[in-house]
């Protein structure tokens, strides 16, 4: 037993070591766009719809295998969201969500890595009311991507990034007054920052 | 296709073709009529009202007597959390010189001005509601402001807050457009209401009526 945890304590901090040296860490700011969030029937339709956004996305991955890697990407954004009928447009306040993807990526051609995932992402209303009367929601997420990176510092690449992701939007009150299933909502996001260099 | 673009593309084809389908909106085809019908040279005419955007917040002034300030915020929350897209919204106000609805805790003048209709409500032995409506000869313009009269009948009987409070909801009703009477007893806007909410009725009903172009446009009376 003490011999098993004597090569525990030698090989822990090791291995995280080793680990710490192969970790990828990236930070990017960019800007986001969103499919309607709703179509609702009152008379005549009505769309909600989410202004284009700024964004800012954290992550970090570690390899698996040559060529591959896992890793955890967490975005947040802020903007506004509107109600579109005919030609009247109604603000409805800031609407800030933050998602959360377990991604897998992988090389894809020079420079270009590919990457997709899947998570969850969760909207916060600044304000209690209308459709977000219950409150905010949380939802599955669906993501892919490609990254492009070049080396710009001794230790620092460039990178540039497009993301898809995908989910199905409703909330506790749209439930509440019986719209049933829920709206397919797709997201485009285009931003750039910099990358721990892995070289 | 290359073995390290297939795993890509194939993701892709996946979730597009996951991203179809849309929620569905909810049938709201049970209303009643909420318009004013009023007598005309030629018989009937239906008069249609509702705030129109650029008049949001409503402005609503209170006469300082017991609650009726909070009851009269409860009442506007209430029928603003009835809308999905901020149709309607109404604030209180210090002065009632500019107030788009006056608000007083006192029963409705027995006599009724030329030209007013009183949508009285609320029968019970506690309380009783009025909301004066204020329509232009040509049937073309609601005068503001609008009045309600929320009147403490009686202070002694029990459920005299419960009726205050549901007959402020009430009158609030009128105010912000539903200018008839259910003739359902579980709505809120039963003439003689018991039901403490708005109804899924009155709230599709309510709905309805701001996505319908008015008939009748709020002005202010200019000073002479």
């Amino acid at each position: 037993m003490p011999r098993s945890l004597l090569i525990l304590a030698v090989l822990f901090p090791a291995s995280t070591a080793a680990l710490h040296g192969q970790t990828d860490y990236y930070a990017r700011v960019g800007a986001i766009w969103a499919s309607d969030l709703l179509r609702d029937v009152i008379v005549s339709e009505i769309n909600v719809r989410q202004s284009i956004a700024p964004m800012v996305a954290f992550g970090a991955s570690l390899p698996i295998s040559p060529g591959y890697r896992v890793g955890l990407e967490a975005a947040v954004t802020s903007g506004g969201f509107h109600s579109e009928e005919g030609p009247v447009e109604t603000d409805l306040g800031t609407l800030r969500t933050g998602s959360l993807l377990l991604n897998l990526e992988g090389p894809l051609a020079q420079g270009i890595r590919w990457r997709a995932g899947l998570g969850a992402l969760m909207y916060w209303p600044s304000d209690d009311t209308g459709i977000f009367r219950q409150g905010g929601s949380t939802r599955w997420l669906a993501g892919a991507g490609a990254d492009y990176r070049r080396p710009a510092f001794d230790r620092w690449d460039f990178m540039a990034s497009l993301r898809y992701d995908y989910h199905r939007f409703t909330t506790d009150e749209l439930e509440a007054r019986d719209f049933s299933s829920t709206q397919a909502v797709s997201r485009v996001s285009l931003s750039v920052g910099v990358a721990r260099s892995l070289r | 296709m290359t073995r390290a673009f297939r795993g890509p593309v194939l993701g892709l084809a996946a979730l597009t073709a996951l991203a179809c389908g849309d929620i569905a909106e909810p049938i709201r085809n049970d209303l009643y009529e909420w318009r004013l019908i009023v007598p005309s040279g030629a018989g009937e005419d239906t008069l249609h009202f509702h705030w129109p955007r650029a008049a949001l917040p409503v402005r609503v002034w209170v006469e300082e007597t017991g609650n009726l300030p909070q009851l009269m915020q409860r009442a506007i929350d209430t029928w603003e959390s009835v809308y999905l897209y901020r149709e309607f919204q109404a604030e209180l106000v210090g002065d009632s010189a500019g107030a788009d609805v006056i608000v007083r805790g006192a029963p409705a003048p027995a006599k009724v001005q030329l030209g007013v209709t009183r949508l009285p409500s609320a029968l019970a032995p506690q309380c009783s509601g009025a909301t004066d409506l204020d329509v232009s000869p040509d049937l073309t313009e609601l005068r503001l402001p609008v009045r309600i009269f929320i009147d403490p009948v009686s202070g002694d009987l029990p459920g005299l807050d419960r009726c205050l409070g549901l007959t402020t909801i009430h009158e609030m009703g009128h105010a912000l457009g539903i200018f008839a009477h259910s003739p359902n007893p579980t709505d809120l806007m039963y003439t003689d209401p018991n039901v403490e909410q708005p109804s899924a009725r009155d709230r599709e009903t309510a709905e309805a009526l701001y996505h319908l172009p008015p008939t009748i446009q709020a002005v202010r009376p200019v000073l002479e």
